[in-house]
């Protein structure tokens, strides 16, 4: 860093530091999300709600009262899905922006089987999960062909990818899907045995998918040899090429699976929720995957938990909606300013400013 | 005392590590000062602090007899001291006029360029060679880009002129060229600082030297004064004793290379048909001045570089020319890569990791949905100790954290677990201190004797010299002689720059 | 004569929906070629949208308030971003996306709370200027433009000029180069690369002010349509060139300035299909940049994505 030069004498300088205890790090990244919440609430207050309704309405109803904390797990399904997603494509450095078109495709796909009453009710839904996680990988897959084949950056290529998903689900919507019943651009309800089960809370199957994922999910990172061939293909793929790690088939398949996972997300929203196809159903969940990957540094355990976090700040944004009319999009600005909160502070853990005489 | 610079007492440090640790240095007007010093003894380190770059943690700058503080590079340069690095500081898309305005701001950009241009053809008329400003730089070869270097820091008027290790990517006749001329400039009153680690260059061109050890200053004196074992001992510390190479029964091939043609994107032929081969219990040394397709040599052998034509047999793993690295590996190739950071290891990831690798992908270590990782950190333990790989906290430490020459160890002893039919190392030794470096000799002498057949490619003839069974020389992409060990240095240093 | 009458208007409108690309990917160049990957267009180009619409609304009804108003908001964002990744070096991929997400978030909550949704505005005028408007009337659909389409020129000029032909584009060009020679050439690389960032921010919220103040002459959520994605894309298209940029954004303003006009016109194709077509050519046009063996990334700033760091050691 150059110094600055209204200083008399000596400079600040600015040294990497390699080595800062476990704990220390925790304590800054979890002190930078708390500046980025406190942030985000000041802009509420400004915004028009008391600080007391927020104190009530953010962590005593949505913790404490039974019905809010079944919405949260019942938010957190999905996000863990989208958030394995996003951990699994970043893990190898593929740039995965696609997460909602791949939602999208994933319930178009399982609708597509509604629709057209495929199969035998018995073995509808696994069918309908299977297709969900193919049409999610297939599109991924396509992102991860472009680049691989003609060279086309898939940060640009996902996203763009995005919006074509969505003209073809509005297409549908609008068109051939469109439910004859009351003529809204939705799908016609799902048959019960398409929905998937609810034993009593907590065990719901959504929920059950989301845990099976996780641990599969962290399985393969941790503990399965895939997991070291992807550790030393996100640390150095030059290196991994030449020790003979089969780069390309490890990108290939954590693009696949990334691709599967924002795909069952997909799936488990428009079954869950409104057991119907709807136009925006997936609003807000392709960045949380990124910010959930991002604050639980790809890692599938912590991604499970901050998952669950989100889904807290989701719960709360759908009530602030309907008591203070506050807009949706309120959530992901709550999420953008915890991404540049916890990113800024990893400044910190990695230099130590220092002063020079 | 006419003392143009004078360092005194510098300390420095990297993330606790002591890189100065109160050094001394001083400059006379019309001198070429030799800075002598193995890798890591803090050479350009410290010069980066006399030109600006690192501010010193303690000490004094004394720049003509005043104490100054260098805020910043653009601070020393108006102070009259140019530094040439080891890795030019130039742009590669811009002509040599830009990148030499950049650095020397002429006014207005149109009217800056002519002159730059006028002021390149007068200074490169004093010096004795030609550049053309019109030339994107990264149209020009290494010693073209070098005087490059040279002009730009002469325009921005330096008096002292501090040249980082010029000679390492020169030929022998070019690096005369250069040292020839600074000859020259130091007649005219510039003062002249040579940082280096070769010997000759010392006392052929240095009016006086000044020795470095561990961040610190260990002698000043005219080398003349001195003798070349003296030198030798002052910049080691204690002499080491060059390696021995037994005889040994050389047996079957175990690698044929012939007709070998690589490619690069740009169409230029990098390879043109390369043939050679090696037995078992022999190591073959390539020799030659860097750039001359070593690197691709390497790469087509270890399976990173494509293959244009030609064709390339390993025993035990057969035509191998086009088959992924593993195949190869799983043949029994091992390879010791240049940059070790680079392509051998992944500095983010723990030492187990990295040691395990190999046998983790040869199933060593349990089934493909289980590590074992046990076993992992146990067979870790054992090879850090076995090859003395030091500055370990704990196997989970980050591989990145090690010295360039622990890390090296730590390569050595995953590449020669096990009992490979093929080495293929590239400069092994390169930048690693006196000690290291000998270990790593010992250790490829040791899997000659073993039987193993090694592939050698260094820069450093020297070291090919010591090591090496049989000797071919690389030039232009192609095998243009080979020796039998003894090899006349002479015939193969006449053998690298001869043949076009 | 109805298929030259459609050419005309097609044709006529293809600068107004050229000329956000052009602009935002032109902002792009100025800040990449600093050597600062910058995926913040789609952001910017709401903030201008947003303020340019705010400030009509809330001060006065005039395109010299709301232009600047939307350069200035994006200037501001710009900042924001520079100093994460610039000054903190936050990886450039991530703190682009925030702020996007940030940009996507804020738009949408200050519009809806200061309720400058679906108002429209006077917005800007069209106008024709001289020697063009002495050619026949039935041309006139084709000259008949905003005033800052045809300022055009003069800033790909301008910024071509000072990126090409001046010291500081030379200065700028080796930071996002090789930012160590641009160092030990004594020049301020956080200096240059903040500076290019704010000045590429301001071109893209300009891009932002004229499509809503141009364009839709009204605020609603989202309104930008990926067009921020396009830019980004355009840019490597480019090569980093704002000449090229500028004829790619010729060719996305004839696709786009169709879309409209083939319902129009009476043609029936799915109208989700061909809404999506400015997304597949964009993807398309990659695939045609990125063939042969060099592929796009060739012309590439050496230092693209890479923050400076000069005391760092491995």
């Amino acid at each position: 860093m150059a110094s600055p030069s209204f200083l008399p004498a000596g400079r600040l300088n600015l040294e990497i530091r390699t080595n800062l205890a476990m704990g220390r790090q925790m304590l800054i990244l979890v002190g930078a999300a708390l500046i980025g919440i406190l942030v985000s609430a000041a802009i509420l207050v400004a915004a028009g709600v008391p600080f007391g309704e927020l104190l009530s309405e953010f962590v005593i109803q949505t913790l404490l009262d039974p019905a809010s904390r079944q919405a949260v797990l019942a938010q957190a399904g999905p996000l863990v899905l989208v958030g394995l997603a996003g951990s699994v494509a970043f893990r190898t450095r593929f740039w995965n922006l696609g997460l909602e078109g791949q939602m999208i495709w994933g319930s178009i796909a399982a609708t597509a089987l509604s629709v057209f009453d495929f199969g035998p009710p018995g073995v509808r839904l696994p069918l309908m999960l299977a297709a969900a996680a193919t049409a999610g990988l297939a599109w991924s897959g396509l992102a991860f062909y472009l680049k691989e084949r003609f060279r086309v950056n898939e940060i640009i290529s996902t996203l763009l990818l995005n919006y074509v998903a969505l003209y073809l689900l509005l297409d549908l919507l609008y068109g051939a899907w469109q439910d004859p019943k009351d003529s809204f651009p939705h799908s016609p309800q799902f048959r019960d045995f398409e929905r998937l089960p609810d034993w009593g809370w907590p065990i719901h199957g959504e929920l059950l998918l989301a845990l099976l994922a996780t641990v599969a999910v962290f399985w393969l990172l941790s503990l399965s040899r895939f997991g070291l061939y992807i550790r030393f293909v996100h640390e150095n793929k030059g290196a991994a090429r030449a020790l003979g790690v089969p780069v390309r088939a490890v990108m290939l398949a954590s693009v696949l699976l990334s691709g599967a996972l924002a795909g069952w997300g997909g799936f488990i929203i428009t079954d869950v929720q409104e057991g119907r196809l709807t136009q925006s159903f997936f609003d807000g969940y392709g960045f949380s995957g990124i910010l959930i990957a991002f604050l639980a540094r790809n890692n599938p355990l912590a991604a499970a938990m901050v998952a669950v976090l989100i889904a807290v700040l989701f719960v709360t944004g759908q009530s602030l909606q309907i008591f203070y009319q506050i807009p949706f999009s309120m959530v992901q600005l709550i999420e953008a300013i915890i991404v540049m909160t916890v990113a800024a502070s990893e400044f910190l853990i990695r230099h130590r400013l220092r002063w020079v005489a | 005392m006419d003392s143009v610079l004078e360092l005194r007492a510098i300390r420095k440090s990297f993330a606790g590590f002591a890189a100065l640790d109160g050094a001394d240095f001083t400059l006379r007007r019309g001198e070429v000062h030799a800075l002598l010093g193995e890798n890591g003894a803090g050479k350009s380190s410290l010069m980066n602090v006399a030109a600006g770059l690192y501010a010193p943690d303690g000490g004094r700058i004394l720049i003509g007899g005043r104490e100054q503080r260098l805020g910043g590079p653009r601070e020393a340069t108006a102070q009259g001291i140019g530094m040439v690095h080891q890795h030019f500081h130039l742009v590669k898309p811009f002509t040599v006029a830009e990148n030499i305005l950049l650095a020397n701001p002429r006014g207005r950009f149109s009217r800056g360029i002519e002159t730059i241009e006028r002021e390149i053809a007068f200074c490169t008329n004093m010096l004795g060679f030609v550049v053309d400003p019109h030339r994107r730089l990264d149209s020009l070869s290494v010693a073209e880009q070098q005087r490059v270097e040279i002009v730009k820091v002469l325009l921005g008027g330096a008096t002292i002129i501090i040249l980082d290790e010029p000679t390492a990517v020169l030929t022998d006749e070019e690096a005369d060229g250069l040292l020839t001329t600074m000859r020259r400039l130091a007649a005219q009153g510039t003062a002249v600082v040579l940082v280096t680690h070769k010997l000759r260059e010392v006392t052929r061109y240095a009016d006086r030297v000044t020795i470095m050890r561990g961040g610190r200053h260990v002698a000043a004196c005219d080398p003349k004064t001195m003798s070349t074992a003296q030198l030798t001992e002052l910049t080691v510390g204690v002499a080491l004793p060059s390696p021995v190479r037994e005889k040994t029964a050389r047996g079957e091939l175990r690698l044929i290379v012939a007709g070998l043609r690589v490619e690069h994107e740009t169409g230029r032929t990098a390879l043109d048909g390369v043939g050679f081969q090696v037995r078992a219990g022999e190591i073959y040394g390539i020799a030659g001045v860097s750039g001359n397709g070593q690197s691709e040599l390497v790469g087509a052998l270890t399976g990173t570089t494509a293959v244009a034509a030609g064709d390339i047999w390993m025993s035990g793993a057969g035509h191998i020319a086009d088959r992924p690295p593993a195949i190869r590996r799983s043949g029994g190739l091992a390879a010791i890569p240049a940059d070790r950071y680079a392509q051998a290891l992944a500095g983010g990831l723990s030492i187990t990791d990295n040691y395990a690798v190999a046998g983790v992908m040869a199933g060593r270590y349990g089934p493909w949905g289980w590590l074992d990782r046990k076993a992992m950190a146990k067979a870790a333990a054992a090879a850090v100790r076995a090859f003395d790989v030091q500055g370990v906290r704990g196997l989970k430490q980050r591989a990145g954290l090690l010295s360039g020459g622990n890390a090296q160890k730590l390569v050595l002893a995953r590449e020669l677990a096990g009992d490979p039919v093929l080495i293929v190392a590239h400069g092994p030794s390169r930048g690693l201190d006196a000690r290291a470096c000998a270990a790593v000799h010992e250790r490829l002498l040791a899997a000659r004797a073993r039987g193993n057949a090694v592939v050698l490619v260094s820069d450093d003839l020297d070291e090919v010299i010591g090591l090496a069974d049989r000797i071919g020389v690389m030039s232009r992409g192609r095998i243009v002689a080979e020796f039998d060990a003894p090899a006349d240095r002479q015939a193969i240093g006449r053998a690298m720059v001869d043949h076009g | 004569m109805a298929i030259c009458e459609f050419i005309v208007n097609w044709a006529g409108g293809v600068p107004a929906t050229a000329l956000p690309y052009a602009l935002a990917a032109l902002g792009l160049i100025v800040s990449e070629r600093a050597g600062v990957l910058n995926l913040t267009a789609e952001g910017l180009l709401l903030v201008g949208a947003l303020a340019g619409i705010g400030a009509s609304l809330a001060i006065a009804d005039r395109p010299w308030v709301a232009l600047p108003a939307a350069v200035l908001a994006a200037m501001a964002v710009g900042l924001l971003f520079a100093g994460l990744v610039v000054l903190l070096r936050v990886n450039q991929v991530i703190a682009g996306l925030a702020v996007v997400f940030f940009c996507q978030g804020l738009t949408s909550l200050l519009g809806t709370l200061a309720e400058w949704q679906n108002h429209p505005i006077s917005g800007l005028g069209k106008l024709i200027v001289w020697p063009l408007s002495e050619l026949p009337a039935g041309t006139h659909a084709l000259f008949q433009q905003d005033g800052l389409v045809y300022a055009l020129l003069p800033i790909f000029y301008g910024v071509h000029r000072v990126l090409f032909k001046s010291m500081t584009g030379l200065r700028l060009r080796a930071v996002g180069e090789a930012p160590e020679a641009a160092d030990s050439a004594g020049l301020g690389v956080t200096r240059y690369r903040v500076l290019a960032v704010v000045a590429g921010s301001a071109l893209i919220g300009l891009a932002g002010g004229y499509l809503a103040v141009g364009g839709t002459k009204m605020w609603f959520g989202g309104m930008t349509g990926g067009r921020g994605w396009i830019a980004v894309a355009l840019v490597i298209f480019a090569r980093w060139r704002p000449w090229r940029a500028l004829f790619g954004a010729l060719l996305f303003g004839c696709i786009e300035s169709m879309v409209p006009r083939i319902a129009a016109a009476g043609i029936s194709v799915p109208q989700y299909f061909i809404l999506m077509t400015p997304y597949l050519v964009t993807i398309a046009v990659m695939v045609w940049a990125g063939r042969g063996k060099g592929g796009a990334d060739l012309d590439e700033p050496g230092a693209l994505g890479r923050p400076h760091v000069r005391e760092e050691r491995r």
